[in-house]
């Protein structure tokens, strides 16, 4: 499919608002839109929203052969895949520009910044390490993927236990969460990619730009960095030339901004952690926002099966009564030399699922947390309640809740 | 020979419209299992996919780690088969119709939860349907006791395993995907079974609809 | 009796596969008592019943017209709708233009007011046209045109370059089009501006500022999913300059 085209007047319109210091959601030329981390129930599941962009993350891991040129360290694999659910404009398995160019980024922000302990996934030095690979999945493209992605990857790092391992002699020993506890990753530092936009050959730029403002924007500067001011990777494209102060102020305004999610980040684990603590029932299924018009939840509910069994016994012995049915069909012989057992129909039944056994053993957390965390929460939102349980079905043990939110009020501000 | 049921769906929610850029999207969770949906469509179709009568529909299903296998490709045709047999589709001839689905976690009958969010994106598109339709899994442990809705540790546990796409207007099964042996009576209670949770979710499909729809009744 | 099935539906949620089927009141020389309905979008005839393939509101309007009034965001061109259009390509006499359809429309030069095959209308790629289908159905390519039929402009035509467009959903469209609505009086009583409204989900808006436009944009925007008090309430914090 084809992207949406931009008209020459949204295009007109966009660098005029600018150049007015004016933004289509109303933000402020550095503001960042609305971030949310949430985690699954899984270790090393993150879903990042920004904005209107969201951004899966998945971390695992897998003892596989060291590379011989480093035969003590782990290795690190980042993956990141454009979902053609994201944007009409993403075809699947197809390996566009932007595609290569996020996840170099990716791993020069996250592998060659040196941030996690690669040596210390090390389990038989030249034998056996971890393999621990990052899937990032880009699920709805509205603008700045990189950040989003980064905030993802390293919120998801950060979240992951690896199992434990004991070595007797060549012999390895892998535990089960069960039987002990899986243990973190050794993050050093926590870098952040930051993004600015620029127009008109430099002379305004803008943090954390959302679609329409990419589309019409010169150039771009991605500067990675974590909240010990430290940079980990700058990245311009777009050929525009900057001057050395617009470097120095962006990289400036990235401090503030990676140090502000930084804390979002740590905020976010650290709820996670508490909520898995206290043994709370939460994941993806809690963190589903209850008081919007969109969503409804269902507790569970058993369901009626009083004729059931009437039902069944009396289909069975209906087909029975009908003994032709089990008869094979004879086998037609449409050529010399095949053979074919009833008509070329569609076979729905060789669909048959090929469960293989799950190659880890699957993590099953008695606790799980999702928690949400929002940045720069500016918005009311009035909760109206409209005929709470009025006519709540009996069956149902909990009920839904009915309740009605006002949208989003974004506004320019005056 | 009485069999023992136990009939319960896990509690299940769903969100519609939740992301920006696709025609219709819509997450589902049933338990810990959760699946994101997305819809694009009717839209321009390539030439060598056109079909002059109909609409094209694709369906593709994203693992959460690695690339798509052969599991998720099975799944994607059983997954397009119902639908195309829901789908109104020849009133859109020679354009595309695109169903994604991204397992967010697994956590038990995730062909009934991509059936499901799948549904619910269509909903949210608004592509015309002659009906909806739901997915049930039923699991059959070792006692012969059939579980619906089981959880993975279950799924584990089980001797057979079915799922069903039900219809809502008939109640009939549109797709069966089944896994280990079974009788023919076990086949049946499990249709039945079935039949009797999908009301469940073909009526949370209605509540979810009305409540969306509440502000400009 | 079809109507009175329907009746105690309409404002009713529906969803794709509710089927109304009726019994034909039988008057009494025994004779069937044919009665007629218009079924819009979203409702199908089968047999003696009617299909709802759509999910939304079922509709009715006097005296026997159904249709059901759904949210959604993709557009499926209709004859004599208008819609707004962006040309993205000049192909010999014909314009090509995207509407979100499942297929680009196209639009012919001479279908402009004045238009000669000497005075060819000012038309770049990338502009926005107003334009209405004169051709609109599932096995043709859908054709628009910038004339009424008796070849005046009536308010169509190309775009000035000023202006923003965003795009919402078809049921907010409908809703801001509808005779008497609501929302654009309420609009209306804030700040002079222009808006031009598309079938096809797309809004242009024009006021005095940058501001002011992105201000009505947003309020646009923000109407999907709001009740009418709320919208009031939102419109005067606006207008009282607390936003």
């Amino acid at each position: 499919m084809k992207d949406t085209p931009l008209s020459n007047c949204e295009r007109q319109f966009l660098l005029k608002a600018v150049e007015e210091k004016k933004r289509v959601d109303g933000r402020q030329t550095y503001d960042y839109r609305n971030i949310k981390i949430t985690f699954g129930t899984e270790y090393g599941c993150c879903i990042v929203d920004l904005g209107k962009t969201r951004i899966l993350a998945q971390v695992s891991c897998e003892l596989v052969p060291p590379k011989d040129s480093r035969p003590t360290e782990g290795i690190l694999f980042f993956n990141l895949e454009l979902s053609p659910m994201a944007s009409p404009a993403f075809e699947l398995g197809r390996q566009s520009e932007l595609l290569v160019k996020l996840n170099r980024q990716l791993e020069r922000c996250l592998r060659n910044s040196k941030c996690i302990d690669t040596e210390s996934l090390c389990v038989i030095s030249g034998e056996k390490v971890w393999q621990i690979r990052v899937d990032v999945h880009v699920l709805n493209h509205d603008g700045n993927l990189m950040d989003a992605a980064s905030i993802a990857a390293i919120a998801a790092l950060s979240h992951f236990r690896r199992p434990e391992v004991a070595i007797q002699g060549r012999d390895i020993t892998v535990f089960t969460p069960e039987e002990r506890d899986p243990i973190p990753l050794s993050i050093y530092h926590m870098p952040i990619c930051v993004s600015f936009a620029f127009f008109q050959q430099g002379t305004y730029l803008l943090v954390d730009p959302c679609e329409r403002e990419e589309r019409v924007m010169d150039g771009l500067l991605v500067i990675a960095m974590n909240k010990h001011r430290e940079i980990c990777s700058i990245q311009s494209s777009g050929g525009i030339m900057l001057l050395k102060e617009q470097v120095l102020r962006c990289s400036k305004i990235a401090s503030v901004k990676v140090s502000e999610i930084t804390e979002l980040i740590n905020k976010a684990l650290d709820n996670d952690k508490r909520a898995r603590k206290e043994g709370g029932k939460f994941g993806f299924a809690e963190s589903m926002p209850k008081e919007r018009i969109t969503a409804l939840k269902k507790d569970e509910a058993p369901v009626e099966m009083t004729d059931v069994q009437d039902t069944a016994n009396e289909i069975i012995s209906r087909t029975e009564a009908q003994p032709d049915i089990v008869k094979v069909p004879s086998p037609v012989v449409p050529a010399p030399g095949t053979g074919q057992v009833g008509e070329g129909l569609l076979n729905t039944w060789g669909l048959e699922e090929e469960e293989d056994e799950e190659e880890e053993q699957h993590e099953k957390e008695e606790m799980s947390t999702g928690e949400v965390m929002v940045l720069s929460d500016s918005e009311e939102d009035d909760v109206v309640i409209l005929n709470p349980d009025a006519n709540k079905p009996k069956r149902l043990e909990g009920g839904s809740k009915k309740g009605v939110e006002a949208p989003k009020k974004q506004k320019t501000s005056h | 020979m009485e069999v023992e049921l136990c009939p319960i769906l896990r509690s299940f929610g769903s969100e519609q419209n939740v992301l920006s850029r696709p025609d219709g999207s819509a997450s589902f969770v049933q338990g810990d299992t959760s699946v994101l949906a997305g819809v694009y469509g009717p839209a321009e179709v390539k030439v060598s996919k056109e079909i002059y009568d109909r609409a094209t529909l694709e369906v593709v299903i994203q693992p959460k780690v690695g690339l798509p296998s052969v599991r998720e490709r099975a799944r994607e045709q059983c997954i397009r088969e119902t639908c195309e047999a829901a789908l109104l589709s020849t009133l859109h001839p020679r354009s595309s119709l695109t169903l994604i689905l991204q397992v967010v976690h697994d956590d038990g009958s995730l062909l009934a939860c991509y059936l499901n969010a799948a549904c619910m994106a269509l909903i949210d598109a608004g592509l015309p349907m002659s009906s909806l339709f739901c997915g049930i899994t039923c699991a059959i442990n070792t006692e012969g006791q059939i579980i619906t809705d089981p959880s993975v540790q279950q799924e584990k546990e089980s001797r057979a395993l079915l799922t069903f796409a039900i219809d809502s207007v008939e109640r009939k099964v549109m797709m069966s995907s089944t896994k280990g042996s079974f009788s023919v009576k076990e086949l049946q209670q499990c249709i039945a079974v079935s039949q009797k949770a999908s009301e469940e979710i073909f009526q949370f499909y209605r509540d979810s609809v009305k409540r969306r729809y509440s502000k400009i009744m | 009796m079809m109507q009175s099935c329907f009746k105690n539906k309409i404002g009713d949620v529906v969803l794709p596969g509710d089927i109304f089927s009726f019994e034909l009141p039988v008057t009494e020389d025994g004779s069937v008592k044919a009665e007629k309905i218009i079924c819009g979008p979203g409702l199908r005839r089968n047999g003696d019943e009617v299909l709802v393939c759509k999910s939304g509101i079922l509709r009715h309007k006097q005296p026997n017209l159904y249709w059901i009034d759904s949210q959604q965001k993709r557009y499926v061109p209709a004859k004599g709708e208008s819609v707004i259009g962006i040309v993205t390509a000049k192909s010999g006499d014909i314009f090509k233009v995207d509407v979100g359809g499942s297929e680009q429309a196209s639009l012919s030069y001479l279908a402009f007011e004045g238009a000669t095959k000497r005075n060819r209308p000012n038309v770049q790629v990338g502009d926005l046209v107003y334009a209405q289908f004169i051709i609109a159905n599932k096995d043709m390519e859908p054709e628009l045109v910038c004339i009424d039929s008796n070849g005046k402009a009536n308010g169509m035509g190309v775009f000035g370059a000023d202006g923003f467009l965003f795009k919402v959903s078809l049921g907010l469209v409908r809703r801001l089009l509808a005779p008497q609505s609501e929302i654009v009086k309420d609009l209306e009583k804030l700040f002079p501006s222009e808006i031009v409204v598309g079938m096809n989900g797309c809004v242009w808006v024009k006021a005095k500022t940058v501001q002011q436009t992105l201000i009505v944009a947003n309020l646009i925007e923000s109407c999907e999913n709001m009740t009418a008090q709320q919208r009031q309430a939102l419109f005067k914090r606006v207008a009282d300059g607390n936003l």
